[in-house]
């Protein structure tokens, strides 16, 4: 029998891992919804995320900013990165019949780039923010850092931001509208290659974002963004294609799962069952959580 | 007076196949044309040419005296050429009010958002009392409503539609061809792509016939048609015994 401790402990880092994994998932479902295609460089732009932000942040080596200061001016370095990326790694194959495989390959060959770059300019060393909020709260019987307890009040304050800005901002319809009818979309006037670049463009704040806000929970490493990514590539295809709602509830659901089965079985053996549950659930299932039966 | 939209030698087409072999046709400032001939003859590679969906290889396209042959989709429609597709299955997970509303994207369109809005619940009242329904779920009559409609929130100078009573019953094809002339009526030029004969020759003032990317014939009001010419463009020459 569980006590009520141990079911404390397990919600609330299920939850911090449903936050990260929400956001970073968001961020690529959005992008394959639009788009079409998978940004399989969204784990290297968490990192380039964290990074950055320490550049600004750190006292020795950086600017020195606060980690507030850090974590605002990070958005608009962001902007810049995922909308160049954009138009180099995705924009050259636009309407090409394979274009989804195409760009399997440069997202793959992007993360090569980026991550070797970081590589270069900030070495291997590891590397920490300081974080937003100090010092440490005890919820439900288990004790978390107050940077821990911003990740979980924030993640829904973003998720929902995002959801209000697709649902009623202009904006945000005609990425909607350039998602579900491409051909459509350019009969009434929407310039679908801008409203690409700036899906990719919030894609990417969002994946640097939350590398920000897990760097002064965890380590810094070049490899940062690589666990998250795949984790965030199975909540999307777990959630449901094309579904945002799909891929959020999905996140916290696997952010739970995992970490009820660290709890019970260990940090070894938790991933694998992991994948065991979501190819259960997938034979069942195959459309995913909350997708819809592809034509 | 300025053509509304003229065309003059417009080749363009699918990879290394051209299916517009060079065409020509203009529409009149307040004027309505209709465009008559077999699938897979070209038109709707026409209005895709034109909306620059589909590239063009050759030839001017012109609209109201401007060229557009190289603009882009958008800044055809912020000029108010519009295309309403066939068959366009819009956006399936949007309701209709949704749908309207974004559809007066360009500045102009949005200026007369309002005014629209109310000429297109007019025009189909059906519209309005699904206005929370989703696209995916409206029949093919609703949809093709929906979809003129969207062509009206754009804020036409000219409207292209292709073959808006595809696939609908008489009842429905009359009352489209109610809707679609109470919008000629107030001016917009017209260009319309049917292959139900007696449909077209209501609402045009002249038409042409389309045959393997070429215009083959031109009829006005008062020509009669030679049935025995279309027969031919569907089945072929009929040589006689």
């Amino acid at each position: 029998m569980m006590t009520a401790e141990a079911l404390g402990t397990i919600l609330v880092s299920g939850l911090v891992l449903g936050s990260i994994y929400a956001l970073m998932a968001s961020g690529l479902s959005l992008v394959w919804s639009t788009l079409g295609i998978f940004n399989f460089a969204h784990g290297t732009l968490m990192t380039l995320g964290a990074y950055v932000a320490w550049s600004l942040t750190d006292n020795a080596a950086g600017l020195g900013l606060s980690p507030i200061a850090g974590l605002l001016l990070t958005i608009p370095i962001m902007v810049l990165v995922g909308a160049a990326m954009e138009w180099l790694v995705v924009r050259p194959f636009y309407g090409h019949r394979a274009m989804m495989l195409i760009t399997v390959m440069t997202t793959l060959a992007a993360t090569v780039f980026i991550g070797k770059g970081i590589q270069l300019i900030w070495g291997a060393r590891l590397k920490q923010l300081e974080p937003l909020v100090a010092g440490k709260i005890t919820i439900l019987g288990t004790t978390i850092s107050a940077q821990e307890l911003l990740i979980i009040l924030l993640a829904p304050v973003l998720l929902a931001a995002l959801w209000a800005f697709l649902r009623w901002s202009a904006t945000g319809r005609g990425i909607r509208a350039v998602g579900q009818n491409p051909y459509a979309a350019k009969l009434i006037g929407i310039n679908v290659p801008r409203l690409f670049i700036i899906t990719f463009a919030l894609s990417a704040t969002l994946a640097g974002l939350t590398g920000v806000l897990i760097s002064s929970v965890r380590l810094i490493t070049p490899m940062l963004g690589d666990e998250p990514l795949i984790k965030a590539l199975i909540i999307v295809i777990f959630g449901g294609l094309g579904s945002l709602a799909g891929t959020i509830w999905a996140a916290y659901l696997i952010g739970i799962a995992e970490a009820f089965l660290i709890y019970t079985i260990g940090i070894y053996w938790a991933p694998s069952l992991i994948f065991i549950l979501l190819i259960l659930v997938l034979l069942l299932r195959p459309q995913g959580l909350f997708g819809k039966v592809v034509r | 007076m300025t053509d509304a939209l003229r065309i003059e030698g417009l080749r363009a087409g699918y990879d290394d196949f051209d299916v517009l072999e060079g065409m020509s046709l203009h529409v009149g400032a307040g004027e309505r044309v209709g465009l008559f001939g077999p699938n897979g003859h070209g038109k709707t590679t026409l209005l895709n040419a034109i909306s620059a969906t589909l590239a063009r290889r050759e030839g001017v396209v012109s609209f109201f005296g401007d060229r557009i042959d190289r603009a882009r989709p958008q800044e055809i429609v912020v000029r108010g050429l519009i295309h309403v597709a066939q068959a366009n299955s819009l956006f399936p997970d949007m309701e209709i009010m949704e749908t309207l509303e974004l559809a007066a994207w360009t500045p102009r369109a949005r200026a007369d958002k309002v005014a629209n809005l109310d000429k297109v619940l007019t025009l189909f009242p059906r519209l309005a009392e699904r206005r929370r329904q989703q696209a995916k779920t409206l029949s093919g009559g609703e949809r093709q409503m929906l979809s003129i409609g969207v062509g009206l929130m754009c804020a036409p100078r000219m409207l292209m539609l292709d073959e808006p009573t595809l696939g609908l019953s008489p009842k429905l094809k009359d009352e489209l061809a109610d809707a679609i002339g109470a919008i000629s009526a107030g001016g917009t030029p017209l260009l319309l792509v049917e292959q139900d004969i007696a449909f077209v020759l209501a609402l045009v003032d002249r038409m042409y016939l389309v045959d393997h990317g070429t215009i083959t014939r031109e009829i006005d009001r008062g020509g009669s048609v030679d049935h025995q010419e279309i027969m031919d463009m569907y089945f072929g020459t009929e040589t006689a015994p």
